[in-house]
């Protein structure tokens, strides 16, 4: 009858209208609702407050700060997992398929690119991509390009850097989605050096000149916007494919704001303005601040050291670094510079290291730091203590000289400006006899700390980095040759772990602490949701709410 | 008049060369400044700070390196920082300056508001306990230093009475553009209006009160007196414009050295992103492209109100010869 | 009144005259007694004068107040000790986060200084100690000599240049003038910080040792150099502007008539009219030197740490600003009631020497 079929049609059109209008919210769902079924803990927006950052151009930035944002937007061949202590350091395929050949003689590395890879504007991820990312450095005078001088005829390209130049020791093919990249000399860090995300690939299409927050990424997110005077907004990257390594990530929008003022951000953190923020919360205020949110504290892989020049009357004499090292009370210096806020140390690694045991060679015990002064005839010796322009420094100095002082010797500070500091501290002609200096890791590999720092082939007139001008034949020799050990195995690392006994009991140093950093959340931040990650601190991906 | 501006003019030039020059000289006369090793990161070889060296120019001569400087920042206009080679210096300066327009320009309308109000008060109660009191005040105002005074203001309305209803309004340290919230804008900047303004309400209060003095005696006040005038009508109409002299070009001087920067320690304590706190900033980094854009920026401003103020003297006082 | 029938009379005359009509002598008063007479009916600006003498005088004491009262040197650092306050035990810095190795936790405490003890600790942490243990008291006394020290000197140097410049200026006039007016220009709109750094780090590393001259690194004598450079123009100005009209007066055109050369005229007949504008200058360039000198230290360009002045205690201060607020609000205190003092004798001494003063400050 034309009744019913009117009805039936009728309830056909309803019912696809209906279907539709369903799919059409699922789709729109995903994307900006809360919470779906692939991902329970997404949602919409994560408000984080950084002090500053230097650069968004992944050849270009060498702050931890903009490494934390950076890290889940341009991926490397090799990576970090996401996951919190020890592991956080292993090594895990990023835009590879796995880790890496090596050839034995740790000179040849073989890669293969994972199929289907592309940029978040949909473009292919090419293997000269990384070739390119690599000259790239070269040509934009990148802070990263120390690191890559190693590769075959990286040093010549480095001289006459062009955008048509060929770096020789790096061979891609396309098609084959490989990359063969060969060294002049075999180098033990090499793999971590690649995990920089100097290296990251970028288009070829990219030039040399700086662009923050505009190149195509490859990581579960991209850069939207940004504002050099307020901050930068993350979005998700719709072209990203998860891995076993590498998640989707919790947040669908990163809102940066850039407040240099740590009184401030930590106001915005409890006002409800903002989530998170890394701000450095004076030690005073610290208390008050803990009970208005939720702190933590980060261990992030630095050592802060008193150096001691080898070459210089008194420090020439082993006796003389040794008082030095018993007379420091590591314990209250912890109290004075940080309020607490780090912990006393006698080793040159920190303690995230897998390599790191802990060196209990000095305890603090200033009788027989004078008998050693008075034993080594060095009472009344004159010493000039050099600091930086920095508060803490200036403070830990100032504390460091009135030891020296009380153990007999004659010492007195001298500050220069920050930016003079290394040059002059590092320049053989100053004749400097000891003071302050750090290291923060640029990468978890022992080689930055032992060979940069205390490996005496490597100690250069100018712009040192060995302080304490320290040599020594067998320990330069044991550095040498764990060069050549391409992964850090458990044998490895001990042999790391015996190098630096070996080190701190010839005193070249008087380390004093690793330092530990306020991170601050909103209540709202589950501690559930807080993972640190060894070394890009808070991993913003897995954050929830 | 005219070979005076033109005298004046050149003046000015030769003063922003020398000016430039001598920075230029001090930066690189200053040992371990080096900005090819800053650029080139942690442990280069001296092949890469050679090659960094020569691509950025910093082995060129001296008078070669000043002149495209110098070049990249008025004719290119692209001059970029030492310490990131993502900040171009005048559109840095160009941010900044809104900043510390906002800043100087509340606290020269708070002072000349208070400082004329408690010089005319002074002299209206002169002889009375109102006179020494407020000069006094006057006087404390002027010893104070504003940064120790603007801490001392964060410590009370930031810290220990935050919570009172006195304070609460305050928010923390940090500026915020007119343009994009007008009232917070207002309330980050009311205490280091307050802070800036103290010292010079008690300086112009006590110059003016001295000139107002001096006018009382004169013979066109007591003309004016004797023709039956009110005493406010001859303050307000007769007394204080021809105090003004001093007032006025004391406060050109003044508001030209703020605005090209002098308001340095002020926008430090309060955390306000503005020329003087980029200043210090690029101090203390000895960024070579910023202190010379800084420089010659606070300079101009300071020759330039001072050539004006000196002709406003020569206008107002024929007896003074402008050279 | 003549006595009638008196016909010569003459200049010389006078004095007679009123002894006959007052039986007073006249006695004839150079204008400096009279300014003395003046100033000393003025209570308040003597006292004010007492005040910053006061100061002086303690400030230099701060030797032997470390030594017999405090016994701690400025540099002295106290953290691990403990000091008995009113009969109780106290540690000088306690508190802070304790590290358990076992949990890898940290339990955040504030960190607490021990505050002014006044008279209860027998001398000891007058004014409390600060984040590396100093005795603030002895610190302060330390910090006012450095500061005074450069205020003073400084005040001296730029007093001196500016006088010889500004009379150079005033005297000769034309091209002299318009060189002598353009440098003060220069060095008025030179960045102070930018060379206040600049040196101070140029001399840190070696000192200066040539042509006789001995700084060694970290002396005073740089922020001192430095401060008194830059306000030549300050103190150089006015007097000019004094000259300058001076200039037009008779005297001098006498002086210059009778055959007296250039520096006679300004030595004999210039320099002796604004001697007392210089002097009351002089007065209030050392409170505005204090000042400066606090603002250069306090943005770490002055007197570099450990050496103490009120402006880098305030610095170092700062951070401690909420739990130990004492270490910021004595240096500014003392800064304060220092150059408060000298701003209100400088004023007595300005209504002394010249009640109808018409030299303004720019500054």
């Amino acid at each position: 009858m034309i009744g019913k079929r009117r009805w039936g049609w009728l309830l056909g059109v309803v019912a696809i209208v209906a279907g539709l209008a369903m799919m059409a919210a699922a789709f729109s769902a995903a994307g900006t609702k809360s919470r779906t079924p692939s991902n329970p803990q997404a949602f919409p927006k994560l408000r984080a407050v950084l002090d500053t950052i230097d650069y968004l151009d992944p050849q270009q930035a060498y702050t931890g700060q903009s490494w934390w944002a950076m890290w889940n937007v341009y991926e490397t061949l090799l990576t970090y997992q996401h996951v919190e202590k020890a592991a956080g350091y292993k090594l895990v395929p990023g835009l590879a398929q796995s880790l890496p050949t090596i050839s034995k003689n740790g000179k040849v590395y073989h890669f293969k690119l994972r199929k289907g890879l592309k940029y978040s504007n949909g473009k292919k991820v090419l293997a000269s991509d990384f070739k390119w990312a690599i000259k790239r450095e070269f040509l934009s005078t990148g802070q990263g390009v120390g690191f890559y001088t190693d590769i075959a005829g990286a040093t010549a390209y480095a001289a006459h850097p062009t955008a048509g130049g060929n770096i020789s020791g790096i061979i891609t093919n396309n098609a084959k989605r490989t990359i063969t990249i060969k060294l002049a000399k075999p180098r033990g860090d090499f793999l971590t050096i690649l995990a920089l995300i100097f290296a990251a690939p970028v288009p070829g299409s990219t030039g040399p000149a700086i662009q923050n927050g505009t190149i195509p990424s490859t990581g579960p997110y991209k850069f939207k916007s940004y504002d050099p005077n307020h901050g930068f907004v993350m979005v998700r990257n719709k072209y990203f494919k998860p891995t076993k390594y590498i998640p989707r990530g919790n947040p669908n929008e990163v809102d940066v704001s850039l407040v240099g003022d740590a009184d401030a951000a930590t106001q915005m953190v409890i006002n409800g303005q903002a989530d998170y923020s890394n701000g450095a919360i004076s030690p005073d205020r610290i208390a008050n601040a803990k009970s208005k949110g939720r702190l933590i504290l980060r261990a992030n892989a630095n050592t802060y050291y008193f150096w001691m020049n080898i070459n210089e009357p008194p420090f020439n004499k082993l006796k003389v670094r040794q008082a030095v090292n018993y007379a420091i009370d590591r314990s209250k210096m912890q109290t004075l510079i940080w309020g607490g806020l780090g912990q006393p140390t006698q080793n040159v690694l920190p303690p995230t290291y897998p390599s790191y045991r802990k060196l209990k060679l000095y305890t603090h015990n200033l009788t027989k730091a004078k008998q050693l002064i008075d034993q080594a005839g060095a009472k009344g010796a004159k010493v000039t203590v050099w600091a930086r322009q920095v508060s803490d420094s200036v403070d830990s100095a100032t504390y460091y000289t009135s030891v020296l002082n009380s153990i007999g010797l004659n010492a007195s500070l001298t500050t220069l400006p920050k930016a003079t500091y290394y040059t002059t501290i590092g320049n053989v002609a100053t004749h400097a006899q000891t003071g302050w200096a750090r290291w923060l890791e640029d990468y978890p590999h022992p080689l930055d700390w032992f060979d940069v720092l205390l490996n005496g082939n490597r100690i250069t007139d100018q712009d040192n980095n060995n302080y304490a001008w320290y040599t020594n034949k067998k320990t330069n020799a044991e550095i040498e040759a764990l060069k050549k050990a391409p992964i850090l195995t458990p044998a490895v690392n001990a042999k790391w772990a015996t190098v630096e006994k070996q080190i701190m009991q010839q005193a070249p140093w008087a380390p004093w602490s690793n330092r530990v950093f306020p991170e601050f959340f909103n209540k709202s931040i589950p501690a559930k949701c807080i993972h640190v990650q060894r070394l890009y601190g808070i991993d913003l991906a897995r954050l929830c709410k | 008049m005219t070979a005076f501006v033109i005298r004046r003019l050149i003046g000015m030039v030769l003063v922003l060369f020398a000016i430039t020059v001598l920075t230029f000289l001090i930066f690189f006369a200053t040992p371990g400044v080096d900005p090819a090793r800053q650029f080139a990161g942690r442990n280069p070889d001296p092949t890469t700070v050679a090659a960094v060296r020569h691509q950025f120019g910093l082995d060129r001569p001296l008078p070669v390196r000043y002149a495209l400087m110098m070049k990249r920042l008025f004719i290119s206009r692209d001059l970029v920082s030492y310490g990131n080679q993502a900040l171009e210096v005048v559109p840095a300066i160009r941010a900044a300056t809104p900043v510390t327009l906002s800043l100087v320009t509340g606290a020269a309308v708070l002072w000349i508001v208070f400082s004329i109000l408690t010089g005319v008060l002074a002299v209206v109660f002169k002889g009375t306990l109102v006179d020494p009191l407020l000069m006094i005040l006057a006087l404390i105002g002027i010893s104070m230093p504003v940064f120790w005074l603007g801490e001392v203001a964060n410590l009370i309305t930031l810290d220990r009475w935050h919570d009172t209803f006195l304070f609460s309004w305050v928010p923390p340290n940090g500026y915020v553009p007119l343009t994009q919230n007008p009232w917070q804008w207002f309330l980050h900047l009311v205490i280091p209006w307050l802070t800036l303004s103290v010292l010079y309400i008690g300086f112009y209060a006590r110059v003016l009160r001295a000139d107002l003095l001096e006018v009382q005696s004169e013979d066109f006040v007591r003309t004016a007196r004797a023709k039956g005038l009110s005493p406010e009508r001859v303050m307000l109409r007769h007394m204080l414009r021809n105090s003004m002299i001093t007032f006025v070009s004391l406060f050109g001087l003044d508001f030209g050295v703020l605005v090209g920067g002098g308001a340095l320690l002020t926008e430090v304590v309060f955390g306000l992103p503005g020329v003087g706190k980029l200043t210090y900033d690029s101090l203390q980094t000895l960024d070579l492209p910023v202190i010379m854009a800084t420089v010659i920026y606070g300079a101009f401003f300071i020759t330039i109100m001072s050539a004006v103020v000196d002709v406003i003297y020569a206008r107002l006082d024929p007896r003074i010869r402008p050279t | 009144m003549v006595e009638p029938g008196a016909t010569d009379l003459t200049l010389d005359s006078a004095p007679y005259l009123a002894v006959d009509e007052h039986e007073v002598a006249i006695i004839g008063r150079s204008p400096w007694y009279l300014a003395w007479r003046r100033l000393r009916r003025n209570y308040v600006a003597l006292a004010s004068l007492g005040v910053f003498l006061l100061i002086v005088v303690c400030c230099s004491l701060a030797p032997v107040y470390a030594h017999h009262v405090a016994h701690s040197g400025p540099n002295d650092v106290h953290a691990g000790e403990h000091v008995r306050v009113s009969g109780k035990l106290r540690s000088v810095v306690g508190g802070g986060a304790v590290y358990d190795p076992k949990t890898n936790t940290f339990d955040v405490k504030p960190v607490i200084y021990l505050a002014p003890t006044w008279w209860h600790a027998n001398g000891r942490f007058v004014l409390g100690t600060d984040k590396l243990g100093h005795d603030e008291a002895v610190r302060l006394l330390y910090g006012g000599l450095n500061s005074l020290k450069i205020g003073i000197g400084s005040a001296f140097l730029c007093t001196f240049f500016a006088l010889v410049l500004a009379l150079l200026a005033g005297h000769f006039g034309g091209w002299v003038d318009w060189v002598i007016s353009r440098f003060f220009d220069l060095i008025w709109a030179f960045p102070v910080f930018l060379l206040a750094i600049a040196i101070g780090t140029a001399l840190q590393v070696n000192g200066f040792h040539h042509f006789g001259i001995n700084i060694v690194p970290g002396s005073l004598w740089i922020p001192t150099l430095v401060i008194s450079y830059v306000l030549i123009p300050y103190v150089g100005r006015p007097i000019r502007g004094q000259i300058l009209s001076l200039r037009e007066k008779e005297f001098i055109e006498a002086a210059v008539g009778q055959g007296a050369g250039p520096l006679r005229v300004m030595f004999s007949e210039l320099l002796p009219n604004v001697a007392s504008t210089v002097l009351v200058l002089f007065t209030l360039i050392i409170a505005n030197n204090i000042i400066t000198e606090a603002g250069l230290s306090f943005l770490g360009a002055g007197v570099r740490p450990p050496s103490p002045s009120w402006g880098n205690l305030i610095a170092s201060g700062q951070d401690q600003i909420q739990t130990a607020p004492w270490l910021c609000l004595a240096p500014g205190l003392a800064i304060v009631l220092t150059v408060l003092s000298l701003n209100v004798f400088g004023d007595g001494l300005r209504d002394a020497l010249d009640p109808r003063a018409k030299v303004r400050l720019e500054h």
